[in-house]
């Protein structure tokens, strides 16, 4: 029970050990910022997230979920910057102060497609990688155990923190206080209710943090892990190897535009 | 541990501390400074990559320099206040009201731990953001981190034993974020970070400004609002708090952050 | 194995102590149960003993706590719960939250301190076994019903074998095959060598098992003694901490005449049952 997108499947791609994962990320998002031209990122697109996609069997729940975040902001940065970009020159249609230039179209495609790949490639990793797996990974490279625990802790909290807060206004209904309609008043409503769900999860820190001393956590020896992280040889190599091949594309494509 | 080690570990954050605020510093007067517009003719390094590298280097290091001073109390309460964050903020999403308050729990957290703390705190929540739901904010971390540091140290200077400074410190903590968010939203975003905000940075783009002025109008617009809303929000939850909890926290104790209504007296 | 000395405890900005005058000798091997009202000081001197206060919570500590001979205050955190195991009260905030499966939750505290994989797995496997848990290794712990998390809770402690083992209250979640499957299991880990203590109010348990009863009122130590003779203590009303079942119907059966109404009333069950045998 989890609050991550994570959906379980056994491809090939659930299968990397996570810090692979990162380190591909990363560099596919170095590669599509640091190249200027929309193309850039259509390849990196093309070449590399659809077929991860389609290997990793969750294609559909991710072209819904990015879509869903993808279509708003694609469709504001197209009018906005397509009417009043600054840089436009070629006018192809003017109304009053707005005009519709080829330069701010182009501006618009290059943000736009990064923003594709940006969405696209983050919400894979999440949709592939069990955050538990994740967390595990990242501190046997040296991440501090302390950011495991408080990125795991907040994973399984946030969904009981919504449990409660449901349950409470259910509550209020079924004692037959309406919720208003209007947005500022609902959180009028709203926040003297959650006030005392907030407090008591905050007192609950002081017996938390006595089990956790209990148990530990404060301990400076080496910490180590009851469950190993799938990891393989030739995924040692990869992480040294993308990085080089990400650097290779910039070097080579900026050569090239000159 | 040796005491040796512990003061090798000790210099290691404060330079990871120095180092990444200044890569945040630098960053940000690099691109007000070149301020690189058009996008696609350039050929000098691109302002997105410098905008998200920048920004994000100099927030892990600055998060992984704080980490270590956090007490157990103090990580327990990260997950609370994150959660906060990130319900309310989602809450507020949904009914459409033009502020964001999503970083109440950084706030809150930064004025009973200090400013480390807050920006541990504020980082994750963006991270947490980005795995739960959605990665747009993932760019932003950096300003959750400075909202974090501004609030601790304006708690350590007293600001939250008044009822009318905490306005006034959320209002310029407000100035400040939107000036260090505003690169984000335009040269990774170009201004599309939501509907409301986009007209907003179109409008300011009509009306001849660049597209950085744009994104720092639009900004300046709604964040120290949002901050001010947000620092008198904590400054309440604080005093429903009980005695017991807030001087639990060393911070607490050591800079009188509540006054002193008891005289602790010394063992 | 714990000494106490005049200890003394007030938290932060509170006017009165919580607890005074405290003075406790507890032999290695020893089952000790504590009761008293709430509001007595029963948390606080878990935590005491545990070696939390004052260093985590702040407020004032007067007076020496001492375990397998070494002052606690002299003693890193660290070093101080490798000494002495805590259950704290609820469960729910006992499990660490940041685990996936009730497995790595067990083995949280193990982690931290660096064990070996291959003994963690033993300890875990040998441990589910002894509370009967072992079908809930792969469940998440947000999963369990109260009682469940409950032994989850205890298995976390068991797991790390502290010399000494502070539980508050650790069986109120659970049903009565729950707690009695506890108290078995504290008599297992006291014929081992741990020295237990216990928080409770269930008194046929402490009296059956404990080797010693302590009775905390006006945040002090009243009595302190067997747990049959403390319980047959004239002042016992004046504690607030309740009788066992055979003290009631004893007097239930005094009430309606079926009992001469001189004498003690029993406490145990081998004193009930001579009582009414007597009787009959």
């Amino acid at each position: 029970m989890s609050s991550t997108l994570y959906v379980e499947r056994a491809s090939p791609i659930h299968r990397l050990n996570p810090v692979t994962k990162l380190v591909a990320l990363l560099c596919l998002l170095v590669v599509v910022f640091a190249i200027p031209q929309w193309w850039a990122s259509l390849a990196v697109l093309l070449l590399v997230i659809v077929p991860a996609a389609i290997s990793s069997g969750v294609a559909a729940r991710l072209a819904r979920s990015a879509g869903q975040l993808l279509l708003p902001i694609l469709v504001v940065l197209v009018l906005v910057q397509g009417l009043t970009y600054p840089g436009g020159r070629t006018v192809l249609w003017q109304w009053g102060p707005l005009a519709l230039t080829t330069e701010g179209l182009m501006f618009a495609l290059t943000i736009g497609a990064r923003l594709v790949c940006l969405v696209l490639a983050s919400v894979l990793l999440v949709l592939t990688t069990h955050p538990g797996d994740l967390m595990s990974a990242l501190t046997e490279q040296g991440m501090s155990p302390k950011f495991a625990y408080i990125i795991s802790s907040t994973l399984q909290l946030i969904p009981s923190f919504q449990a409660r807060a449901t349950s409470i206004l259910l509550a209020q209904q079924a004692r037959g206080l309406t919720v208003p309609s209007n947005p500022l008043r609902r959180l009028g409503v709203l926040m003297p209710l959650l006030g005392p769900l907030v407090l008591g999860m905050f007192t609950d820190i002081e017996e938390r943090s006595t089990a956790m001393e209990a148990r530990g956590f404060g301990s400076t020896a080496r910490r180590t892990t009851l469950v190993p992280v799938r990891d393989t040889r030739a995924q040692r190599v990869a992480r040294w190897v993308i990085p080089v091949l990400a650097l290779a594309a910039i070097l080579v494509s900026l050569r090239w535009i000159g | 541990m040796t005491a040796r080690s512990t003061d090798t570990n000790r210099s290691r954050n404060l330079a990871l501390v120095v180092l990444g605020t200044l890569i945040v510093l630098a960053t940000y007067l690099y691109l007000v400074i070149t301020q690189p517009t058009e996008l696609a003719q350039s050929s000098s390094a691109p302002a997105g990559l410098i905008a998200m590298a920048g920004y994000l280097i100099g927030a892990v290091m600055l998060a992984a320099g704080s980490i270590h001073r956090l007490s157990t109390t103090t990580i327990a309460m990260a997950p609370v206040a994150i959660a906060l964050n990130i319900v309310v903020g989602q809450l507020v999403a949904v009914l459409g009201l033009p502020v964001y308050l999503d970083s109440i729990g950084t706030v809150l957290v930064s004025a009973l731990a200090g400013p480390a703390a807050g920006v541990v705190t504020g980082i994750l929540t963006n991270v947490i953001w980005g795995l739960t739901l959605n990665p747009v904010p993932l760019p932003f971390a950096v300003v959750q981190v400075v909202i974090g540091l501004m609030a601790g140290y304006a708690a350590r200077l007293g600001v939250f034993r008044t009822v009318w400074l905490p306005p006034i410190a959320g209002a310029i903590t407000g100035v400040v974020a939107a000036m260090i968010s505003a690169p984000i939203s335009a040269f990774i975003f170009g201004g599309a970070t939501g509907g409301g905000t986009g007209v907003l940075v179109g409008m300011f783009q009509a009306m001849g400004q660049s597209l950085l002025a744009s994104t720092t109008l639009q900004g300046l617009l709604s964040d120290p609002l949002d901050k001010l809303i947000t620092f008198t929000v904590v400054y309440l939850v604080l005093t429903a708090l009980p005695a017991r909890f807030k001087q639990r926290f060393p911070f607490v104790r050591e800079y009188q952050v509540f006054g002193t209504k008891v005289p602790t007296s010394k063992a | 194995m714990i000494v106490l000395r005049e200890v003394s405890y007030t938290y932060p900005e509170a006017a009165d102590p919580a607890l005074h005058g405290i003075e406790l000798n507890l032999q290695p091997g020893s089952i000790t149960g504590v009761v008293g009202a709430s509001g007595a000081g029963k948390t606080t001197l878990a935590k005491v003993i545990a070696g939390f206060l004052p260093r985590v919570d702040g407020g004032e500590l007067t007076g020496t706590v001492c375990v397998a001979g070494r002052n606690l205050a002299e003693l890193s955190l660290v070093e101080a719960v490798g000494q002495v195991g805590l259950v704290i009260q609820n469960p729910f905030n006992q499990i660490s939250g940041a685990k996936y499966t009730v497995r790595e939750e067990i083995a949280f505290g193990m982690e931290n301190l660096g064990t070996p994989r291959a003994e963690m797995a033993a300890r875990v496997k040998q441990v589910a076994a002894l509370l009967r848990i072992s079908d809930l290794l792969d469940r998440s712990p947000y999963a369990l019903s109260g009682g469940q998390m409950q032994l989850v809770a205890i298995a976390s402690m068991l797991v790390l074998r502290t010399p000494v083992l502070v539980m508050d209250e650790p069986t109120s979640q659970l049903d009565p095959f729950g707690t009695r499957l506890v108290f078995a299991v504290l008599d297992q880990l006291q014929q081992a060598g741990t020295t237990v203590v216990i928080f409770e109010h269930k008194l046929e348990l402490l009296q059956a098992h404990a080797d010693r009863l302590l009775v905390l009122a006006g945040h002090t130590i009243v009595a302190d003694g067997s747990p049959t003779e403390v319980l047959a203590d004239e002042r016992v009303d004046g504690w607030a901490i309740g009788s066992t079942r055979y003290t009631r119907a004893a007097r239930l059966a005094r009430g309606r005449g079926l009992l001469p109404v001189h004498g003690a009333l029993p406490v145990s069950f081998e004193q009930a049952a001579a009582t009414f045998g007597g009787a009959r």
